[in-house]
């Protein structure tokens, strides 16, 4: 597997965000993560990141664990976050050199130039976040997660602040990188994004974890056979909405 | 409008208030507010209680009609200041800051159905809880007690509003750039007015003083209040004066008689600016674009792309990627052509300088200037770190970013301290460098030997006292996250000023302690062979010194490791 939680639990002052949530990701499949407001779901993709320590539980991206070897496991992942985190004073081409050399990517001349293209960045490689749009800035973290070969990526809300030519080509992104063996987990609220183009599926509520599978096991399952077959019904019953 | 502004006013002042004192539940809070309530008191009372026993002393006769004279001529004085700043405005405009509305003011306050006018005595009205306490802390600065506290407190008040009202007027007068002729001259009016008075004004004070020789200080209050009073120039000092006029009032009842005057004044500014309306939308708009582009955190977008000279190799080690990263942002800021230029220009002129000082042998210019360089090496090496922070303190805002590097947590806080560290040692050398060339001719008694010797020490002293600095400073960022304000954040209130005071002294505290080590190995030196080498023996002193605090430093580094690994992003605070 090339990502293993195992009973992650995060808590902020008592407060429990996330709580004895286990699961897993194979390499080449996308895994939606789907859940209400306040549900967990960006406390976990923090936490899968390292940039939230968890209180408890283990997690391990290609058999390393994030807080026991967390310098081999952060090389391995890729997050790409739902507000986009840039350096006011680098350009974008500057990003993404400074990636290549914080992740020691050999082939960065001819890759870079080819993610630009396939980004739609073509144009503003000079250009500071500062003068980019939203939906610009945050296809420059994409980039900057994209520009080095991980194996394991992590997108919250990733289609945030897209136009809709830029929405079909992150579509086609996100699906190529699994065709090419990368293990993705998703976090969107867009249902039929994830209906469209995640193999699985896991609905978290209240911090945990209330269902996981593909589309077929969630449709066929004893309790939610009723809800109907497509993903909008299914979350409803599932997070008590129906 | 007027109930609807109060009500937004009184409920923001209300649940901040609400807001700082619920926060002083936290111990740093309120260990804080005693701390800044401690250096209030000490700053302003204590020193004011002092000086009011001073003066029951009594003053000499001399002394004391010098003061009756500059008391009798200070509306007059005052009164053509404000006059020169009120032309100077037209030229180079101040901001009022009343233009500024804010995010929410925009999205709600400017669709409603209200007029301009009312939107301009709305911001009026929210602008007075900032120019109430303005003038209450002025107040509490001014030596003085009882009734002239109260004076100074309310004519200062009455000053700030009008100095708000009339910078905001001329700002939208000079808006209208883009309307008709008319208009265009109307605006003008005022502006043509100011010059005329200032002439005026000017010309009878040169007038005044061509006259004979200045008799002392008393009799230069006495022509300044002789032109105020006469002729036109009285005229045309007329509204500044009559502003100024309550500092100067004596009993209740002229400050009172005062105030009437200054507050028609004050009435018909607001007037002013209430007619000028028209060209309100525009110089709004443009305001809140510009505080948009600054609040989002693209300050950027108004600085260019340009290049910097640096360029980052793809392998090497981590820290000078941070080094790099954060070089780029300092000469983006700044500009690399203006850094070569500006130390050209030092370059030509300290060298010229002190070779025309030392070859005429003026001691007294040449120290000047040397005192000026060793302060600066000194500011440089000692409050430099703390103002320079372009380190973990402004990155600590991009945590979340640097916590999925897969780098060691030690190269961290080593990379993002090298680049502003080295930046001050090469100032804080160039500042060196700059006192020792002074030097010849400001100490011609020294030996060039000593001279060169103490200006070597100082310079080799200097990278160990800034990386020691930039060393506390970013320990306390990881430990203390939410003591330390981040990037250009400036939290308000007493207890944040508190706060402050307490990490200044900490950090500065934490340096002495660290330097400890590096003293001793230096003084041994010092003392050990002094005696066979002189004043040279302050080199290797100061070298073996530089050496155990950056081996400290290095050690230190690794020992902060666990610190950013624990660091949460809940801990780094977000001001207010």
């Amino acid at each position: 597997m090339a990502l293993e939680v195992e009973n992650l639990r995060r808590t902020y002052d008592g407060f429990v965000a996330v709580d004895d949530l286990s699961f897993s990701v194979a390499a080449g499949e996308i895994v939606g993560l789907i859940g209400p407001n306040g549900a967990g779901k960006t406390t976990t993709l923090r936490s899968l990141a390292g940039i939230l320590r968890p209180t408890a539980g283990r997690i391990r991206i290609d058999r390393h664990d994030i807080v026991a070897d967390p310098i081999e496991a952060k090389r391995r992942l890729a997050f790409m976050p739902d507000e986009p985190h840039l350096f006011e004073y680098l350009t974008v081409e500057e990003h993404l050199r400074l990636v290549a050399r914080l992740y020691t990517v050999a082939d960065f001349e001819s890759r870079w130039r080819a993610l630009v293209q396939e980004l739609e960045l073509t144009g503003k490689e000079r250009a500071l976040p500062g003068e980019l749009s939203r939906g610009m800035r945050q296809k420059v973290v994409i980039a900057c997660g994209l520009v080095r070969d991980a194996t394991t990526l992590l997108f919250d809300e990733p289609l945030t602040g897209l136009d809709p030519i830029g929405i079909r080509r992150m579509r086609e992104t996100i699906v190529a990188r699994a065709r090419g063996g990368a293990a993705i987990l998703l976090s969107s609220h867009l249902l039929h994004l994830v209906e469209e183009v995640c193999t699985r599926v896991i609905i978290m509520a209240s911090g945990r974890k209330v269902a996981d599978g593909t589309f077929a096991e969630l449709a066929s399952r004893a309790d939610l056979h009723a809800a109907g077959s497509n993903l909008e019904q299914i979350f409803m019953r599932v997070t008590g909405h129906d | 409008m007027i109930s609807a502004s109060l009500y937004i006013t009184v409920c923001s002042a209300k649940n901040r208030m609400r807001k700082r004192l619920a926060r002083l539940r936290e111990p740093r809070y309120l260990l804080g507010a005693v701390v800044g309530g401690l250096y209030f008191y000490l700053s302003f009372f204590a020193r004011g209680r002092s000086r009011q026993a001073a003066a029951r002393r009594g003053r000499p006769p001399a002394a004391a009609a010098a003061t009756a004279a500059i008391a009798a001529s200070g509306p007059a004085v005052v009164g053509a200041a404000l006059l020169v700043l009120a032309t100077v405005a037209w030229v180079l405009p101040f901001d009022s800051g009343l233009l500024e509305f804010s995010d929410a003011e925009t999205d709600l306050l400017f669709p409603a159905p209200v007029t301009r006018r009312q939107l301009l005595l709305h911001r009026l009205l929210r602008s007075q809880v900032g120019i109430l306490f303005g003038s209450a802390i002025v107040a509490l600065a001014w030596p003085a007690a009882g009734w002239a506290r109260l004076r100074m407190s309310v004519a200062m008040w009455l000053l700030f509003v009008a100095m708000r009202v009339y910078f905001t007027a001329v700002g939208l007068a000079r808006n209208r750039a883009q309307a008709s002729l008319a208009a265009r001259a109307a605006a003008a009016v005022p502006f043509a007015a100011c010059l005329a008075a200032t002439l005026a004004v000017g010309i009878a004070i040169a007038r005044t003083f061509a006259a004979s020789p200045l008799g002392g200080i008393a009799d230069l209050a006495d022509r300044i209040l002789a032109v105020a009073t006469h002729g036109i120039p009285a005229i045309a000092l007329w509204p500044t004066t009559t502003l100024a006029r309550p500092f100067f009032a004596g009993s209740p009842a002229q400050f009172g008689a005062a105030m009437a005057a200054a507050l028609a004044v004050c009435g018909a500014l607001v007037a002013w600016m209430l007619a000028s309306d028209e060209a309100f939308q525009d110089a709004a708009s443009r305001l809140a674009a510009r505080r948009a582009q600054k609040a989002g955190g693209a300050r950027a977008a108004a600085v260019r792309a340009r290049a910097t000279g640096l360029s980052l190799a793809l392998t090497g080690p981590t820290e000078l990627a941070l080094f790099w990263k954060n070089g780029v942002q300092t000469l983006r800021l700044t500009g690399i052509t203006a850094i070569r230029i500006g130390v050209a220009a030092i370059a030509v002129c300290v060298a010229v300088s002190s070779m025309v000082m030392n070859t005429m042998h003026l001691r007294g210019g040449a120290a000047v200037a040397c005192a000026v360089a060793m302060a600066v090496a000194a500011f440089t090496a000692v409050l430099g770190p703390q103002v320079v922070r372009t380190d973990l303190r402004t990155d600590l805002l991009h945590l979340e970013l640097l916590k999925t590097w897969p780098v060691r947590p030690a190269t961290v806080v080593r990379g993002e301290m090298a680049w502003p560290a080295a930046m001050l040692t090469i100032v804080g050398w160039i500042a060196v460098g700059c006192a020792a060339a002074f030097s010849p001719a400001a100490f011609p008694r020294t030996p060039a030997l000593t001279r060169a010797a103490m200006a070597t020490a100082a310079a080799l002293l200097m990278p160990g006292l800034v990386f020691a600095q930039y060393l506390v400073q970013n320990a306390a960022a990881l430990a203390f996250p939410a003591w330390v304000p981040l990037g250009n954040q400036r939290p308000r209130g007493v207890d944040a000023m508190g706060q402050r005071i307490i990490m200044l002294g900490g950090a500065l505290l934490s340096v002495v302690v660290l330097f400890i080590p590096g003293a001793l190995v230096g003084a041994a030196i010092w003392f050990g062979f002094q005696a066979w080498l002189g004043a040279l023996v302050a080199i290797p002193a100061s070298l073996l010194c530089t050496v155990v605090v950056l081996l400290e430093v290095l050690a230190a580094t690794e020992m902060l490791g666990p610190l950013y690994e624990r660091l949460d992003l809940l801990a780094v605070e977000r001001t207010e």
